[in-house]
């Protein structure tokens, strides 16, 4: 058996553990009834009396998502750039960028209200999320190229802007993608926590009225949901990430 | 002259929202309750400094003992796992699966199983605080030199020497990653549990002046919990430059 296939196997053997314990301890009460059986969570996310509710609460997060994540990426991407471009601005921007980031979420969202409403908080607090992760994770990318390239491009006369098309961008990108792989279950965060402050419907709605009505299967089906958008989107742009290294590596 | 020049070099974007802001109100004219401005919030933080420093010495307390529970746990773990290649490849995939999901969506299950108290703050803290200590740790405990386990083999070290001569010190640059997403963390985590179970600390602060409508005081303690996280990002980011410069 090959080295790779045997840390697959144990790997797969260490989950299904972990779901079989799940089970167990749901079955035998171990936890109370604040611990429902794995089963009984599935079939609950299946059944098909639930499914418009979900797929209701799951379309409106993932379009706050969609829309967050895009333009929180570009602006983050975009100041990145412009840091990189303007010297004299980089102190400034990464320290306000540090000091926005560290305001927490619960203490952003009221304001947010006020200014974007409730519709537009989840997708505002994602946006906000997604912009720090990318904006760290480009300028770091950035400011990476080999010093011998960057004389390479001076000496056949390009200027700034030409290198930053040219040289920095394109080195920056197995970074910039790794960045945009953390930055997903991050802006998903965001969006629940935009979510608990009153918007009409989303899987964070979902779970913070069950868990208000202690309807226990029901909460925990809603935080498997979120749990489990989180991971595919990781998965996908982990896929990405390797893509964009071996193509450009 | 010097020092006032750096300080605005770095801060003029911090200047400019906190100026923005109090114009704005001022001018708009906004109520209090709508919209407090930055003066009337350090109003407020100085009218009453003992609420706040025994809702912040709390917070802060809970998330300072959950970040080093955690983080011990998680190194701990991570040691063990390099042990046994059986343990590591059973438990590394569920880890990363882990330190990828949405904690702060987990916070609201942990409640009900714990209970509404503040062992539960404290135990979602250390579980925040767990994951990225051990898949990191995990990480740097394997990432070795090019060639140095050769020699230790060569050598005749033990497994024993072998870990703290070779792997420990070489896993303290990614362990110092770890400490630094997880200082940051705690912090907020420790806010965000308090604000949904309405216990006691800095959340319960925020949602009971929220709930009062005295926007100034909720203010004022998400203020303090921002300047708290920032100081605990700047301070673990120091480390992080520091270990990653001596230990590499």
């Amino acid at each position: 058996m090959t080295e790779a296939r045997k840390t697959f196997l144990l790997g797969a053997l260490g989950i299904l553990a972990f779901l079989a314990l799940w089970e167990v301890a749901g079955q035998g009460r171990w936890l109370g009834l604040s611990w429902p059986p794995l089963s009984a969570v599935l079939a609950l996310l299946v059944d098909e009396n639930r499914q418009p509710l979900f797929a209701r609460a799951l379309g409106a997060t993932l379009s706050s998502l969609g829309t967050g994540y895009l333009i929180g990426g570009a602006g983050g991407i975009a100041a990145a750039a412009l840091a990189h471009l303007a010297t004299p601005l980089r102190p400034g921007l990464e320290r306000t960028n540090a000091f926005i980031h560290a305001i927490p979420s619960v203490a952003l969202a009221p304001l947010l209200i006020l200014v974007v409403g409730r519709e537009g908080t989840p997708a505002t607090l994602a946006a906000l999320n997604t912009f720090f992760i990318l904006y760290v994770s480009t300028a770091s990318g950035l400011a990476a190229t080999p010093p011998a390239l960057k004389d390479l491009v001076q000496v056949l006369g390009g200027g700034r802007w030409t290198r930053l098309r040219r040289l920095d961008l394109p080195m920056a990108l197995p970074t910039i993608v790794s960045g945009m792989r953390l930055a997903a279950p991050s802006a998903l965060i965001g969006v629940i926590i935009g979510e608990w402050f009153g918007a009409p419907r989303g899987v964070g709605v979902l779970v913070i009225n069950a868990m208000q009505n202690f309807q226990i299967p029901l909460l925990w089906a809603a935080v498997l949901l979120a749990v489990l958008v989180s991971l595919s989107l990781f998965g996908l742009f982990g896929a990405l990430h390797r893509g964009v290294v071996a193509r450009l590596r | 002259m010097k020092a006032m020049t750096r300080f605005f070099r770095s801060s003029w974007g911090i200047l400019a929202i906190l100026l923005f802001w109090q114009l704005w109100v001022g001018l708009s004219g906004v109520n209090s309750i709508v919209l407090p401005s930055p003066m009337g919030m350090l109003r407020s933080l100085a009218a009453d400094p003992a609420l706040y420093l025994s809702s912040t010495a709390q917070t802060v307390a809970l998330a300072a003992l959950g970040l080093v529970l955690g983080v011990a746990l998680g190194t701990g773990l991570a040691v063990l796992t390099w042990f046994s290649r059986f343990l590591a490849g059973l438990l590394t995939p569920l880890g990363i699966i882990f330190a990828s999901v949405p904690v702060v969506a987990l916070i609201p299950v942990l409640a009900r199983i714990f209970g509404y108290d503040m062992r539960t703050v404290l135990a979602i803290v250390v579980i925040i605080c767990f994951f990225p200590a051990f898949v990191f740790t995990g990480a740097g405990l394997r990432a070795l030199p090019p060639g140095s386990a050769d020699l230790f083999r060569v050598l005749g070290a033990s497994t024993w020497r072998r870990l703290v001569l070779l792997a420990l010190p070489a896993a303290v640059p990614d362990w110092a990653v770890a400490l630094r997403l997880a200082a940051a963390n705690s912090i907020l985590a420790a806010m965000v549990a308090e604000f949904l179970m309405g216990t006691s600390g800095l959340g319960y602060l925020f949602a009971s002046a929220r709930s009062d409508f005295d926007m100034e005081k909720a203010l004022g303690a998400s203020a303090i919990a921002t300047v708290i996280s920032v100081l605990s990002f700047l301070l673990a980011s120091r480390f992080e430059g520091w270990a990653g410069r001596n230990w590499r």
